[in-house]
């Protein structure tokens, strides 16, 4: 059996937890798609219905803010790995 | 929540049930001695505060544009705010004056108080719902009774 220096495996453990990092971070592109989709449909809705807009504004408001923690995550776990 | 329709009334309720439950951690970490705790927590804070206000800013800038355009510029604001983040998680994570996670859950406080407050709004239509099916339902046999 090939035994390994510890350096290697030092080396093998780092970039293992960068390409994890990186992967980590492809979820913020969801949030991102899903928030832009979402604010192309409140357009189309508050010109359908003017008098509407605060209630729109504030939904989509919640909606951001609930969806965007989403990519935040991911984020905070992505720096971890970089960084330890 | 869903009766609030003006988005700095909303921002502000917001921000005001988010300092109160912020308060809590606050102590806690002051109580026990816990500075770096203490100044990530505010940190991240100050940095969700600052975010929302953008978002709001966005959002209500988007709202006059046509649907693609509307798409398109919420997209690139997000990736800007997702680059904001990573800078502020960053420097939370380099600078041994700053707790990480204390940072990052200062970051997610907002997000925890919306998701407090919808859970309490739904528990209270709940019960309220079931309270008045009650009443009705004793409303309806007293008066069969007095029939």
């Amino acid at each position: 059996m090939v035994e390994l220096s510890p350096e290697i495996i030092e080396m093998v453990i780092r970039s293992a937890s960068v390409i994890a990092a990186g992967l980590a971070l492809i979820a913020g592109i969801g949030p991102g798609v899903g928030m832009g989709y979402a604010a192309g449909k409140a357009t189309s809705a508050v010109r359908r219905q003017p008098e509407a807009r605060g209630s729109i504004v504030t939904t989509m408001l919640l909606g951001q803010i609930i969806s965007g923690s989403t990519g935040i995550y991911s984020l905070v776990i992505a720096i971890y790995l970089v960084f330890t | 929540m869903n009766n609030i329709n003006d988005p700095d009334r909303m921002q502000i309720e917001i921000l005001k049930r988010t300092y109160l439950i912020s308060i809590l951690p606050i102590a806690f970490a002051l109580i026990s001695g816990e500075f770096e705790t203490l100044l990530g927590f505010i940190f991240g804070l100050v940095i969700s505060t600052l975010i929302l206000r953008l978002r709001v800013i966005n959002i209500e800038r988007s709202l006059d544009m046509a649907e693609e355009r509307a798409e398109k510029f919420i997209r690139n604001r997000y990736f800007i705010e997702y680059t904001i983040y990573f800078v502020v998680l960053t420097v939370a994570r380099l600078n041994p004056s700053l707790n990480y996670l204390a940072a990052a859950v200062g970051l997610f406080m907002i997000k925890f108080t919306v998701l407090l407050w919808m859970l309490l709004d739904m528990v209270r239509g709940g019960l309220n719902k079931k309270l008045k099916e009650y009443k009705k339902l004793k409303d309806d046999k007293t008066e069969k009774g007095g029939n």
